[in-house]
């Protein structure tokens, strides 16, 4: 049994709220983003951010509440799930606080959820029956794990980046090549039309392990193009784009052989990368394994996949207290 | 008109409500959690108190600053979320004029000086005429002790000073010899109920910054050609 929960979502840039119902049914899902104050930094401004979402999150939670169709003054919903880590303090903060008095105003629970579980949630709100155990790939301008899902609320983390993030690399190429902010679409819409091996990365991460790292391939993009300066640059966003599939999937098959899983999953902004979405379907298709890759806007932040966690959270862990805290360095692998 | 209000500028937090039948509370939560973990716990406490449901509350007042920014943003989406799921009447107010109201209250009369400590060596500043009512002289800005405490010496005339900037840069406005010190390091959360209670309501309550987001402010700097 199941009733409706309200999801609250202010960890980085986006302020996004959403009702969510039996069986993970989206009845909502309003996203507003600072992004566009952030471009001419190359990277989300904290401080920006913070601002930004004093200002969006009334507005986003009232559009939320009344797509789905509820009163915004007594909403018939089960209690209120809000990210309260990891992200940027002064950003978690707006949620966080907003969510504690919605809950105080209507008389209803709030629990905090972990981001990153919230990630792992969002292939459920397309599918509200999968079959487990899920191997996920969670790449994000923030994070980048691999972790193995026995169930929902249970997981493992295998691996872990251990310098940038996948996504933060992509934005650091972006900029040396003089590309927008986010980088990730930049490069993968170059790439399109550049040769992929016409730039020779080392292989990186080639150890026994399921740890990932960005950083040795973006300082390599950048040794390469002083040293050739005529290099195209449809070719430099190719190679790096290769590369950085490559040690993904690479890790990737490597859980797959050792850990004997339903179904592959992938998780956070980074799976909106063409190469990476073709990668991991292939590889699910050679481990006759079913590939999850959910819709764009539900690999992005949102807070339906909040919703999604919090009612879990709320049902196998009961509430938080109104004393709760930001957690703005919460791992994954200390949910349980 | 029963009112919540709420204040998170300074390092303090500290919550206020006053019923429709005149009893008050305030109360200063000042126990070294942040204004996340105290606030909306203390709210619940107060209203408890005086035995209204949150349902019950037909205004919420905020101090908007200016302050510690993070304070601001924790308060005001704390209001703004709260009298929205009531479907309440929201006010802005500022740390200043709670500063100047809170000196009012305690009797104090003629010129006084708001400051609020601003960090980074700053202090944001408001000055006062208090006679039959607080009435402002000029508007909030930011500047540095010494600056204030150069202009009151070049005026000579007497004033009261207030707010933790004071506190903090206590030796240098001990050096005006005209000046008054009153000591008021929280914003008098009863002069923002007395406040709250008689402006007309807002549509967006939005922070005082007072000051522009560092990045920003590197970025033009950096950028303005020499
Ligand atoms: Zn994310």
């Amino acid at each position: 049994m199941m009733g409706l929960v309200l999801g609250i979502e202010t960890s980085c840039d986006e302020t996004a709220a959403s009702v969510v119902g039996e069986d993970f049914h989206v009845l909502s899902s309003v996203i507003e983003s600072s992004i566009d104050q952030h471009r001419a930094f190359g990277g989300v401004v904290p401080e920006l951010a913070g601002r930004a979402h004093v200002a969006t999150i009334g507005p986003v939670v009232r559009r939320a509440l009344l797509d789905a169709g509820l009163d915004p003054l007594n909403p018939a919903i089960l209690g209120i799930a809000v990210t309260s880590g990891p992200g940027l303090i002064g950003s978690l903060l707006v949620g966080l606080s907003a969510a504690k008095a919605y809950a105080l105003a209507w008389g209803v629970p709030f629990v905090g959820v972990n981001h990153l579980e919230g990630h792992l949630f969002a292939p459920l709100l397309e599918r509200s029956e999968l079959e487990w155990p899920l191997m996920t790939l969670l790449v994000s301008g923030g994070h980048s794990l691999i972790v193995l899902q026995s169930g929902p609320g249970e997981h493992k983390v295998l691996g872990e980046t251990i310098d940038d993030a996948a996504g933060e690399a992509f934005d650091k190429v972006a900029r040396w090549l003089g590309l927008g902010y986010p980088g990730g679409p930049e490069i993968d819409h170059l790439a399109q039309s550049g040769a992929a091996r016409s730039l020779k990365l080392p292989l990186s991460m080639t150890g026994d392990d399921y740890d990932l790292s960005f950083s040795g391939l973006k300082t390599a993009v950048v040794r390469a193009t002083e040293k050739q300066r005529d290099l195209p640059i449809a070719d430099v966003a190719a190679s790096f784009q290769a590369a950085v599939t490559e040690q993904l999937l690479r890790k990737l098959r490597r859980a797959l052989e050792y850990h004997r899983v339903k179904g592959l999953a992938l998780a956070g902004g980074v799976a909106a990368n063409s190469a990476l979405r073709a990668g991991v379907t292939e590889l699910a298709q050679e481990f006759g394994v079913e590939a999850h890759l959910p819709a764009m806007a539900m690999c992005t932040d949102n807070a339906a996949m909040i919703a999604a966690a919090g009612t879990y959270r709320l049902r196998h862990d009961g509430p938080s207290s109104f004393d709760l805290s930001a957690a703005p360095n919460w791992q994954l692998a200390d949910v349980s | 008109m029963n009112i919540v209000a709420i204040e998170t500028a300074s390092p303090a937090c500290a919550v206020g409500v006053r019923t429709t039948a005149g009893v008050e509370v305030t109360r200063v939560v000042n126990d070294g959690r942040r204004h996340t973990e105290a606030l909306a716990g203390a709210m619940k406490t107060l209203l408890d108190e005086v035995e209204l449901r949150p349902r019950d509350v037909n205004r919420v007042v905020v101090d908007r600053g200016p302050g510690l920014f993070t304070g601001l943003r924790v308060g005001i989406a704390t209001a703004i979320a709260f009298s929205q799921a009531l479907g309440c009447e929201l006010v802005g107010v500022t740390s200043l004029e709670m500063l100047a109201g809170g000196a009012f209250d305690s009797g104090v009369r003629g010129t006084l000086v708001a400051c609020v400590d601003a960090r980074r060596g700053e202090i944001f500043v408001q000055s006062f005429l208090l006679d039959d009512a607080v009435n402002a002289l000029d508007s909030a800005r930011v500047t540095t002790a010494r600056e204030i405490v150069t202009t009151w010496q070049a005026n000579a005339t007497s004033a009261a000073f207030t707010g933790d900037g004071v506190e903090r840069y206590r030796n240098e406005f001990e050096y005006l010899p005209l000046a008054t010190i009153i000591g008021q390091v929280v914003p008098s959360v009863h002069a923002e109920l007395s406040l709250g209670a008689v402006r007309s309501p807002d549509e967006v309550v939005s922070p005082l910054y007072l000051r522009e987001a560092d990045a920003v402010a590197n970025f033009t700097t950096r950028e303005r050609p020499r």
